[in-house]
């Protein structure tokens, strides 16, 4: 019971796995089924139609022999007629000569092939005979006279000396009845053989003497064995016989006084069903005949149905696993095969075409046809992981347009798109070595991978580079015959110095080049001290949080007086780090780290606070100034700031007037709009707004007037070299002049001698500070000062020196 | 149907009538159902002895439209019979009975002479050209013979006496003698019914 489970198992196994086996098992299976249920009807059939013509010929076998017997009776009667109706017969009759008459009869009996011949009288007494031992005929005889009684012919058959007679009676006339002629012969082989001859049954005559119950074989056309056996047998429909199964059928011939007459009439089944089973053969051949072909045929045609499935399933597996190129075959067969493989090529090649539509979106920027920043990212790390390998080293060149979305706005998205394509033009053919990877990473940002450096000399090379890109950048553009200025703000990054992988390695140029562009003094190279991300500057980010919760933080004040009086009208509120153990940190070492990470913004509402109380303290002292606090572009971009500042007003009761906000050009520019918003709403609360270091940035005339500001404040540059330099100094007057004309007061910054303060006045400025006048002051002090300062200066004079004090402002 | 002696058949019933010298026997013929057979012949022969009888002339079995005509025909002993052929065919009359044997081979007319049945008995008569024809010559040896009708037969002027009454009809087998019943004749008529042990009629 164990090997067939298995086996049906693999079977099962193979049916589920294979399209092709389940079609030949079906078909297999439906046509054995098919010939199985023909072959049991058939089969049925023919047994049906064998039984029932065997009982046919049975019974035509049955009148056959009754025919024959009948046909022998007559011939006999013929005969027996013809002797009694002879003249000299009935005259030796009438001369009662008993041995003549016997004589007479054994020569007509002979004549006609009976054996038994004799004479009755009218009584149907026997009269004479022509054989010996006749009288235990007699009761046969007188029954025979009971059927005879019309005076006519009958026939009889009855036993006699154990075997079958047929008798027959015919009167004798002369020419009324005057006795019966008896004649009668056995029933023998030849009959029986004609029988056969004539309906192919076997005919045993059985004889059963009165009064006995045994039954015997008298003659039989079966062979001599088959016999032996039937007389064993009580007959009955179905006969085993030592040649066969017979059917049989028992014709009862003589039921007398003499004994029993039965003929046995026997059809062999076998020999009747032969030819049927002959043509079962036959069918069942034609049967195998047709599993094989139907085997073959089911075989070929479940080829043709999975072979080519099974490549589409190839082909399918193929395109999943990313192979787009090779075309699939079968595709010009007409069929529903075909249409699929149409089908699917069709899919393939649109994937194809979708596949090299995404790469190119994936990894190139449509506008300039350069590497995007995606493939970029690859590159940089393929060239990582070579040098790697080599030992060597890779650097990243970063660089972003200034001023692109000035460009964009001003001359409209079609130019700066026209300008990114020259620039990406430069960069590729000017400024990079052969085989540097330059890329568009993102607006204006551009980058490029300097790759397989040698590390003894990578940083100069790529310095080196960045430089080159720079004087590139330089030279201005010509684009539809107007000609741009154009730079860049350019940063480099090292790998492995300073970063171990490749998001790292670009975020740090990133750094570098946002640190280039604050600094404006060409490209920088990576410093953990430029990254607002890096452990460095966490750690400061939390030792300023430190020191505005701890009172760390100190407020300086620098005066600011009025040139023509000589008197004190206002300061600018500045800011000193009185850190414990590293002494007074100069604002320059915290102040861009504030201004990068927004934490300047807590600084700027901390030294307003300071800035409001010391007002109110120098107003209750009995000074009236002015004081400055600077904004930066991140209050600036604050749109909660108007409300804090308005708070702060209300809480310490200072006048908004008792204030100016200085703010940078470059501050502005970061977002015009937005800082145009929040200098408006200061400006409604009543704060003077002043523009600081005028002059270094690019602001226009006409933007410089929509700004609701009250004060310029000329850069110290120009005021320092103002006495040297000529075009400087007429710089300041310009500035001066066109500052009155726009109904503006002008501040002049790093006034350090007795000359610069003069050649102000004589300009006619409006305010100066500086070095000459005093240092920034802690507050205390300055009250001091300004005392002093108003006792001394009651005049207006040219003030003295007052020592070499280094003027540090807040940017 | 068994086979019976017609002997064992018969039945006699005498009535006697008044004291005449002669007298009437009235005797009735029936078959074995015991209807009356016409055409039957009843004989009366002394128990012992023998009465005198005439032979009868011009007697005559003539054969007519294939057919013997009379069928039945009663004669004394010694009676010459002549067998005239009215066909035009010819016919060969014969007779195989042991009362008289012979033959009339094919001819035409009447034979040149007669054929005289000299002893008692009944003689079948065929002809051998045509087996449906058939006759029967009773002859007598006694002056008392008479045959029915439907009536029964009437044997007139009987002396009172022994007699052996003798019936006899064609349905009798052939080869069987005609069954005697003794009787005694008285002075009276009387009557007398014979039953016969008849076959279907051939």
């Amino acid at each position: 019971m164990t090997r067939p489970e298995p086996l049906l198992q693999t079977l099962k196994g193979l049916t589920r796995r294979s399209l092709g086996v389940r079609i030949v098992l079906l078909f297999l299976g439906l046509l054995l089924a098919v010939q199985a249920v023909s072959f049991i009807a058939i089969r049925a059939t023919i047994d049906r139609n064998a039984r029932t013509s065997i009982a046919g010929s049975l019974v035509a076998g049955d009148h056959l022999l009754h025919r024959l017997l009948d046909q022998n009776a007559q011939k006999l009667i013929q005969g027996a007629s013809l002797l009694a109706a002879d003249y000299g017969f009935r005259s030796a009759l009438a001369s009662h000569d008993n041995d003549t008459i016997a004589s007479v009869l054994a020569n007509h009996g002979d004549r006609i092939g009976a054996t038994v011949s004799a004479l009755l009288d009218t009584g149907f007494v026997l009269r004479a005979a022509a054989q010996p031992g006749l009288e235990e005929l007699q009761p046969a005889i007188y029954r025979l006279a009971e059927r005879a009684a019309s005076a006519k012919p009958a026939s009889e058959i009855v036993v006699l000396g154990r075997r079958p007679f047929q008798l027959v009676l015919v009167p004798m006339r002369a020419p009324v009845v005057v006795g019966w002629v008896l004649m009668g012969f056995p029933i023998d082989r030849p009959l029986m053989d004609e029988m056969r001859d004539l309906s192919s049954l076997h005919v045993s005559l059985q004889v059963r003497d009165h009064g006995q119950t045994e039954w015997r074989t008298a003659v039989s056309t079966l062979p001599l064995e088959a016999v032996s056996a039937l007389d064993a047998h009580t007959p009955d429909t179905s006969l085993e016989l030592p040649d066969g199964e017979y059917s049989s059928r028992q014709v009862t011939l003589a039921q007398g006084t003499t004994g029993d007459v039965t003929a046995l009439l026997m059809r062999s089944v076998d020999e009747a069903v032969a030819p049927y089973r002959r043509l079962q053969l036959g069918l069942g051949a034609l049967t195998l005949l047709g599993v094989v072909v139907f085997a073959v045929g089911s075989v070929l045609t479940a080829r043709r149905v999975t072979t080519p499935i099974r490549r589409l399933a190839a082909a399918a597996e193929r395109l999943g696993a990313g192979d787009y190129t090779t075309p699939l075959s079968g595709r010009h067969r007409a069929d529903e095969i075909g249409e699929l493989a149409q089908s699917f090529e069709r899919m393939r090649m649109n994937i194809a075409d979708q596949q090299q539509e995404i790469l190119k979106l994936a990894y190139w920027d449509t506008l300039t046809g350069l590497p995007n920043r995606v493939q970029f990212r690859n590159a940089v790390t393929e060239a990582t992981e070579a040098a790697r390998t080599a030992g060597r080293s890779v650097a990243v060149v970063m660089l972003d347009l200034d001023r692109f979305k000035h460009v964009n706005d001003v001359l409209g998205y079609r130019f700066g798109d026209l300008m990114l394509k020259g620039v990406a033009e430069r960069l590729v053919q000017q400024a990079v070595r052969g085989g540097d990877l330059v890329a568009r990473l993102d607006g204006d940002e551009f980058a490029v991978l300097l790759a397989d450096l040698d590390p003894a000399n990578d940083q100069a090379l790529a310095q080196s580079v960045a430089q080159r890109i720079n004087q590139a950048m330089d030279r201005s553009l010509t684009l539809e015959d107007q000609s741009v200025d154009i730079s860049a703000s350019i940063g480099v990054a090292l790998w492995p110095h300073h970063a171990a992988d490749t998001d790292t390695l670009l975020s740090r140029a990133e750094v570098a080049m946002y640190s280039a562009k604050r600094r404006r003094d060409g490209p920088t190279v990576y410093d953990p001290k430029l990254d607002a991300s890096s452990s460095q500057t966490l750690s400061l980010l939390t030792e300023l949080r430190h020191a505005v919760d701890h009172g760390e933080l100190r407020l300086y004040l620098q005066p600011k007086l009025g040139l023509d009086t000589a008197r004190v009208v206002g300061a600018e509120a500045l800011m000193r780090w009185q850190h414990p153990q590293r002494g007074l940190v100069p604002p320059m070492e915290f102040i861009p780290f504030a201004e990068q990470t927004g934490f300047v913004r807590v600084l700027t509402m901390w030294i307003f606070e300071q800035a409001a109380r010391e007002w109110k303290r120098l107003h209750d002292n009995g000074l009236q100034l002015t004081l400055s606090v600077n904004l930066s572009t991140r209050d600036l971009l604050d749109q909660e700031l108007p409300q804090k500042f308005e708070a702060l007003l209300i809480r310490h009761t200072v006048p908004a007037e008792a204030f100016c906000l200085e703010i940078t050009e470059s501050a502005i520019m970061d977002d015009p709009e937005r800082a145009l918003g929040t200098l408006e709403r200061l400006n409604g609360l009543g704060f003077r707004l002043s523009i600081d270091d005028f002059g270094t940035g690019y602001s226009s005339l006409a933007y410089l007037k929509r700004l609701p500001v009250d004060e310029l404040k000329i850069d110290k540059s120009f005021v320092l070299s103002m006495e040297r330099d000529l075009d400087d100094a007429r710089i300041v007057r310009s500035t001066i002049d066109l500052a009155h004309g726009l109904g503006l007061t002008v501040v002049a910054e790093g006034v350090e001698n007795a000359q610069a303060w003069e050649l102000l006045r004589a300009l006619h400025c409006d305010e100066a500070q500086g070095f000459h006048m005093s240092r920034p002051l802690p507050a205390d002090e300055f009250l001091r000062w300004s005392m002093l300062w108003t006792a001394r200066h009651a005049q207006p004079a040219l003030p003295a020196g007052s020592g070499p004090d280094i003027s540090v402002t807040l940017h | 149907m068994s086979y019976l002696h017609p002997s064992l058949a018969a039945v006699l019933t005498l009535l006697i009538h008044g004291s005449a010298v002669a007298a009437t026997l009235s005797v009735s013929v029936t078959d074995a159902a015991g209807r009356p057979l016409p055409d039957a012949v009843v004989m009366l022969e002394p128990a012992s002895g023998r009465l005198p009888v005439k032979p009868m002339a011009g007697v005559e079995v003539g054969q007519a439209a294939r057919q013997f005509t009379p069928a039945v025909t009663v004669v004394t002993v010694g009676t010459p019979v002549n067998f005239p052929n009215h066909d035009t065919v010819r016919h060969h009359v014969y007779s195989f009975s042991p009362a008289k044997t012979f033959e009339l081979k094919l001819y035409a007319g009447v034979p040149a002479t007669p054929v005289v049945f000299d002893k008692p008995g009944v003689a079948v008569l065929g002809c051998n050209i045509h087996d449906q024809m058939a006759a029967w010559i009773v002859v007598v040896d006694t002056p008392h013979f008479a045959r029915t009708t439907t009536a029964p037969a009437h044997l007139a002027g009987v002396a009172p006496g022994n007699y052996r009454l003798k019936a006899w009809h064609p349905s009798l087998p052939a080869d069987v003698a005609p069954p005697a019943t003794p009787i005694t004749v008285g002075a009276d008529d009387q009557a007398a019914t014979v039953r016969l042990a008849t076959r279907a009629a051939p």
